[in-house]
Formats: C-alpha cells, sequence, structure tokens
C-alpha cells in the first residue's frame, strides 16, 4: 500500500455488522485496507485504548484454530476483553437454536460477536436477534470477509496494487467461501480475476458471473501474477467429487512444473490450513521467496483489528 | 324442482362453474344435502325454504378441493389440530380435503385411515380424505396395504418428500393401484441429487452459498416414472410441480394419451428463486422456488391444462424449526387459507383465465381423487363457497388460525375473500359480520 504520510483513522462502515463483502462499498473496503496497513506497520505500538472496556465473544461452531486465534490476537492488542465459546455441531442438533444461542448471549451484553458457522446465513440470522455487532467469521460456503480483506492487504503490500493484476483462484470453488469472498472483494478493487477448478467442483452459475473458468491448472494459472490455492474442503465433500486425492494432486495440485506457467514474479496464496501434497507441493508452500502464506496469517491480525475496530465505531 | 321446500336458497349469487359452463346471477336451492335446483334469475315464487340466503351478487362457486395438504394430527397436533387444520380449510373456501400421509404414525394402514376419518366426521369442517402411504412407513422399501386402505377410503396413494427410488418397486406399486383403480401420488425428487440441497441450483445459489437442487432433480424421476405409467397402464399424478422440465414432460404425456395429471401451488407459480437472498426461511420449500423460467412454465402448463390441479400444500413447520440458518430450517409453508386469492392472483396478472383457476381448484382435483363434488350442478354435494373477489386484504400469518405457523406470502397484498362455505349444504364458515 501507497503510505500517504498521514496516519489513516478507523474506518466507518455503513453497515453495524461485517457479514460479508457483498454489501460492503469499495470506499468501505479501500478505508478497512489502509487502516489495516497501518497497524501492520506498528506491530510493537499499544492500541489498547481502542476497545479498552469492550467484550468481544468468539462462537465458533466450526473448528477452527487459525481464525480464532487471530481474532483473538486482534482483540487483545486493541484492548477488548474476549471470550472463546467452542460448540460441536453435535450439540447444536440437541435441541437449542441458534436464536437460543443468541438471546442467551445477548443477556451478557457483549459489544462485539464473531462467528463461525458451517450453515450458509447463520451469521446474518444471529445479527437480527442480537444488540452487539456481528462478524462473519466464515459461514458455509457462503463468504468469510475477514480472509477475503486480509488476502487483498497482503497483495496490495507485496505489489503496491491489485487493478489490473491477474489472480487465479485455484482448486476446490464449489465448497469455498473464501472463493466467493474474493471473487466480490478482489473483483470490486479492479483485478483481473479467474477460477480453476475441476468441473465438479465448479459451482453452478459461475460462468454466468462473466469470471473465466479453466479445468486446466497449467493453463489458468498462465501468466498470473498471484495463484491463490484453496484448500480440498473434505469435510464438505460426499467423495465423489474427484476420484482420489492422488489423481487431484496430478491434475489440480500446484508444483514447480505448473507454477513455470504463471509469470516470473507470481507469488502463492492460500487461506489454510494447507493439505500439503494435494492441492500444493511442499516445496512450493515453504518457499520464502514466492509463498506469501505466512504473511497472509500476519496480516489477518491487522485487518481483523480494523474490522473491529470499525464495528465499535458504530457502537453506542 | 320438485319438492317445494328447500333446506338452503341461495339467491342473488353470480353462480360461476366451469364444470357445468355455469356464469351468470341465479339462484341455488340445497335439500338433504345436495343441490335440488338452480338457475338464473330470480326462483319459482312458490319455492320455500328453512334458510335463505341473499348473494349480494357475489360468485358462488363449487366449494374448493385441496389435494395436497399435510394433517399434523396426529403425531403433531401441538403444531395444528386436526380440528384447526378443518377451520382454516373452512376459512379458506376449501370443502374437500386430502391429507398426505405423513402423520405419526404414518397413514400406511386402514386403522389410521378409520381413525381419522372417524374424528374428522365428529368435526364441523370440510370433507377430509386420506391419502395412504405408498410404501410401509413410507420407508420406499416395501408396498403398503393399498387393498385395504382403498376399501377403508383412501382416495389415491401417496409418497412423503422422498421419491420411491427403486424402479421395480415403483413399477409394482403402480400395477397394484391401478387394480385398485386409484391414482399414484408422486413427489418428484431424485434422493441423491436433492438430498442435501437447499434451494434451486444456478447462480443464486453459489452466490448464497447454498446447496443447489437441479431441475433435473425433479424430471429425472418424472421421466422415469411416465415410462413405468407406460409399461403399467396406471394411473399417475405428479404432486407440486415445479419445473419447466417438467411440465414439458407432462405435455407430452398427456399428447401420448398417458393417464396422467399434475398439481402445483401458488409458491411455484408466484414466486422464484429470487426470493431467497435474505435468507427468510420462510422461503424454505420442498421444492425449493424455481427459476423464472420455470415459474413462466408452471402458469403455461396451469393456462393450457397440462397441470389439472392447484393445491395448498400446506403444511404445519414447527416455528423452532424455522428460526434456523436456512439450510437447516424445516422445508414447507401454510397455505390452506391462501389457496384461493393466491391463484386468483393468476387472473388479475392477466397469466390464466378464471374458468381454468376455478377449474384448477374444483372439479379437476375432484376428478383426480374420484369425488363427486367440485361442480355445481343437479344432484351434486352442496359444497360451495360465497366469494367476494373484489375485497382485498393483505395476508398476515398472524391472523391464520393457527397463528404461529410460516408463510412466503407474508404481507403480500391480495384479492378473493371468502365470505361463506357449505358441505352438503350445512354451513362450516362465515365471515365475520356477514349477515
Amino acid at each position: 500500500m501507497t503510505k500517504t504520510g498521514s496516519t489513516p483513522t478507523a474506518a466507518t462502515l455503513s453497515d453495524r455488522h461485517l457479514l460479508g463483502i457483498q454489501g460492503l462499498a469499495v470506499a468501505e473496503i479501500t478505508a478497512l485496507l489502509e487502516r489495516a496497513s497501518y497497524f501492520a506497520d506498528h506491530p510493537r505500538q499499544s492500541f489498547a485504548d481502542i476497545l479498552s472496556g469492550r467484550t468481544i465473544v468468539n462462537l465458533f461452531f466450526e473448528n477452527s484454530t487459525r481464525t480464532r486465534v487471530s481474532f483473538e490476537i486482534a482483540a487483545k492488542r486493541l484492548g477488548a476483553a474476549t471470550l472463546n465459546i467452542a460448540v460441536s455441531g453435535s450439540s447444536v442438533k440437541k435441541g437449542e437454536t441458534l436464536i437460543d444461542t443468541a438471546t442467551t448471549l445477548n443477556a451478557m451484553h457483549p459489544d462485539i460477536l464473531v462467528i463461525r458457522h458451517f450453515a450458509s446465513g447463520a451469521p446474518l440470522l444471529l445479527s437480527q436477534h442480537i444488540q452487539a455487532a456481528v462478524i462473519n467469521a466464515g459461514d458455509g460456503r457462503h463468504e468469510h470477509p475477514t480472509q477475503a480483506l486480509l488476502d487483498a492487504l497482503t497483495i496490495q503490500r507485496e505489489l503496491g496494487r491489485i487493478a489490473g493484476l491477474k489472480v487465479a483462484i485455484c482448486g476446490d470453488v464449489a465448497n469455498s467461501r473464501v472463493a466467493r469472498s474474493n471473487l466480490w472483494l478482489l473483483g470490486a478493487l479492479g483485478a483481473d480475476l479467474r477460477f480453476v477448478s475441476p468441473a465438479t467442483l465448479t459451482p453452478p452459475g459461475l460462468a454466468d458471473m462473466e469470471v473465466p473458468v479453466y479445468h486446466n491448472l497449467e493453463d489458468g494459472i498462465s501468466g498470473c501474477d498471484i495463484v491463490m490455492m484453496l484448500r480440498l474442503q473434505t469435510e464438505r465433500m460426499e467423495g465423489q467429487e474427484t476420484p482420489s486425492q492422488h489423481e487431484y494432486h496430478k491434475l489440480f495440485g500446484l508444483n514447480q512444473q505448473s507454477l513455470n506457467r504463471a509469470a516470473p514474479h507470481a507469488l502463492i496464496m492460500h487461506p489454510g490450513p494447507m493439505n500439503r501434497g494435494v492441492e500444493i507441493d511442499s516445496a512450493i508452500a515453504d518457499d520464502h521467496e514466492k509463498s506469501l502464506i505466512q504473511r497472509q496469517v500476519e496480516m489477518g491480525v491487522a485487518v481483523r483489528m480494523a474490522c473491529l475496530e470499525a464495528l465499535a465505531e458504530g457502537l453506542a | 324442482m320438485a319438492s317445494k321446500q328447500a333446506d338452503l336458497l341461495i339467491t342473488n349469487a353470480r353462480l360461476f362453474c366451469p364444470a357445468s359452463q355455469l356464469d351468470g346471477l341465479g339462484w341455488l336451492a340445497v335439500a338433504e344435502g345436495r343441490i335440488a335446483g338452480l338457475g338464473s334469475g330470480q326462483p319459482d315464487k312458490g319455492l320455500k325454504a328453512g334458510r335463505l340466503v341473499d348473494g349480494g351478487g357475489k360468485l358462488l362457486l363449487p366449494g374448493l378441493v385441496d389435494m395436497r395438504v399435510q394433517a399434523s394430527d396426529p403425531g403433531a397436533e401441538h403444531l395444528e389440530s386436526l380440528e384447526a387444520l378443518l377451520r382454516a380449510a373452512a376459512a379458506g373456501g376449501v370443502t374437500s380435503l386430502a391429507t398426505l400421509p405423513a402423520t405419526l404414525p404414518v397413514i400406511d394402514n386402514s386403522a389410521m385411515i378409520d381413525s381419522i376419518s372417524l374424528r374428522a366426521s365428529r368435526l364441523v369442517g370440510p370433507r377430509l380424505f386420506c391419502l395412504g402411504a405408498l410404501t410401509q412407513g413410507l420407508e420406499g422399501q416395501r408396498m403398503a396395504e393399498l387393498g385395504m386402505m382403498a376399501k377403508a377410503g383412501a382416495r389415491g396413494f401417496a409418497s412423503h418428500l422422498t421419491s420411491v427410488a427403486d424402479s421395480q418397486l415403483m413399477r409394482r406399486i403402480l400395477t397394484y393401484a391401478a387394480m385398485l383403480e386409484r391414482p399414484v401420488i408422486h413427489h418428484c425428487a431424485d434422493p441423491a441429487l436433492s438430498a442435501e440441497g437447499e434451494m434451486h441450483e444456478g447462480e443464486t445459489a453459489t452466490r448464497l452459498g447454498l446447496i443447489g437442487i437441479p431441475a433435473a432433480a425433479e424430471t429425472i424421476v418424472l421421466e422415469r416414472d411416465l415410462a413405468l405409467v407406460r409399461l403399467t397402464g396406471a394411473t399417475y399424478h405428479a404432486g407440486h410441480v415445479s419445473t419447466a422440465g417438467s411440465v414439458a414432460a407432462l405435455r407430452r404425456a398427456k399428447q401420448e394419451g398417458l393417464k396422467v395429471t399434475a398439481d402445483t401451488a401458488p409458491p411455484w407459480f408466484l414466486l422464484n428463486e429470487m426470493a431467497v437472498p435474505g435468507f427468510d426461511t420462510a422461503f424454505r420449500l420442498d421444492p425449493p422456488l424455481r427459476s423464472e423460467a420455470d415459474r413462466l412454465a408452471v402458469i403455461d402448463g396451469l393456462a393450457d391444462g397440462t397441470i389439472d390441479a392447484i393445491a395448498s400444500d400446506h403444511r404445519a413447520i414447527n416455528p423452532d424449526h424455522k428460526k434456523q440458518p436456512f439450510g437447516m430450517a424445516s422445508p414447507g409453508a401454510a397455505g390452506i387459507e391462501t389457496l384461493l386469492p393466491l391463484s386468483l392472483a393468476l387472473v388479475s396478472g392477466g397469466a390464466v383465465s378464471l374458468e381454468r383457476v376455478v377449474q384448477c381448484l374444483t372439479a379437476g382435483p375432484a376428478a383426480i381423487l374420484g369425488l363427486e363434488t367440485g361442480q355445481l350442478a343437479l344432484g351434486k354435494p352442496a359444497d360451495m363457497i360465497l366469494l367476494d373477489s373484489e375485497t382485498g386484504w393483505v395476508i398476515r400469518s398472524a391472523d391464520f388460525i393457527t397463528p404461529s405457523l410460516s408463510t412466503p406470502f407474508e404481507g403480500q397484498p391480495v384479492q378473493g375473500r371468502v365470505l361463506a362455505s357449505w358441505v352438503g349444504g350445512a354451513q362450516i364458515f362465515a365471515m365475520e359480520n356477514w349477515q
């Protein structure tokens, strides 16, 4: 990101929740990225006054380590008190509805609720029944807005821009909320996007959105500046999408040979956690010259700080 | 009329009945539960009546025959008791209804039909008929006792929201039901293509991250069934048809002369998948709301007679099961109180004639179920409704007889209010302040 010299102020959002990239204006995205970049530039500075006295609840209905920890660190750096609630899928089915959970939490007066849920649209439902501001930390196959924001921030800080960059999003697009949020976000910022995925993992209607879809990895990433590999979401799959992980690796796994088709300066991204040896070769994932994967994790904290701060701005 | 004494005489009403090709101001007399006389203008001055009703120039239609209702009682009577269902039906102008077999226990034996029929007979309201389960426990494995159920009064045999996947079993059910002269009423959805599905497959589903149910899930099963009907000569009925492919397949089958009929319900001719963004679970239905092209094809099917009946597809869903993320919510909606005005929206929109719509709500389904109702004609059961087709109102689930039930038409302005309903000449409903 180009430094302007002046310190960017807290981003403000028109909605009191952050439920998805769809619904954000470009100016809001830009403001979040600028503020996040400032946080990233000042990793040792204390910002503990920003959310001092605020309570943030991380409500996770799906296993997650990196996203939850990232939100927790972001909240702590802003001075908020945090509480993690992990709800396993089985106890959800025992009867308490998401709205019951919301009502219970409401009584405890959290300021911001960070929710991850396996059902698309769950954060929206929660937001309709809770006083706290809600951040979507990933819902089903729908959206993962902070991931897309951190991806954008990573790209912008590495390459100085997003507009006009050729970005290939590769792999299990059908089951990926990361792919969808990035489609909305990188698309809004003017990236030249394409998807690369097996036909069985390409969601219907993608072609109607006028985004090129390739079924051949080498053709798809040809000349691309950014190659974003997605995790094969085996837990969302029914065993019919690909013949085997072995074949998936052969046809759609990123290795040095296929990477040679991308632009010479191409950078590799992955939202994690990786299936090494399935969608990506370890050698490439660990190549610090080309891989932005660690940088993405680092930017995650900065982006989540900017998002939490922006929502706190909207709190009474 | 022969006797000069009627139990009920309705005068000054616009008698409208497609099956009898009636449309004009006139009168109708009832004796011993049946239509004992009707005509245009005023009745003979010598005709005496136990009760006289001035129709006020409003429409007098045959009572509605709703062939696709899922009673919750027994099993989930806390959601909607049989008594509440029948009251809601009467208020909606329904004078005959057929309940689907997915009660608890399932209607898969004659004792269940006896029990439900007996209880319904003790309640004031529309005539209630049972549709027996195609398979034991609706499990899709073994044929249920279709013959015993037919003797007990089953008007047809139906599946729940799962198709019979085994083609050999389906063939035998069709053959057996044909012997019993009852239709096989099938919900067409390929289990493998639809089991995990949350909404219609396409761009909207992809945007929302919801799992799609392709239109082909319905058509695949329907096309297979039509091939089996060709093989067996059975009488077959496709329930709640929702796709253009199904309408086209049914049209071809009818041209071919197969004994095939179909119904649909208001959600599939008034709404499409564009209702789903917002994740409002009132729009979580099975089959799912389809594309605009599918919706228009369903309307064409109603207009040209490919689809024979409009049913409510009424289903009481536990409100807690609607307060869920979209994909986890139970599919279904209430519909019996809104069936008539929503169907009339087809007429005011100019898409389908009033004759066709009334036919699809009365004589069409009556013929499928082998009922003698659905027609204003001498000697027929005196099942009829008086309809104010002009008055507008707004659908509010809070005003339903069971107010907790969900509707995809919340807040929808509609036209047409039932003023009174009669079954066998006995009044089962009258709107407040009407006469």
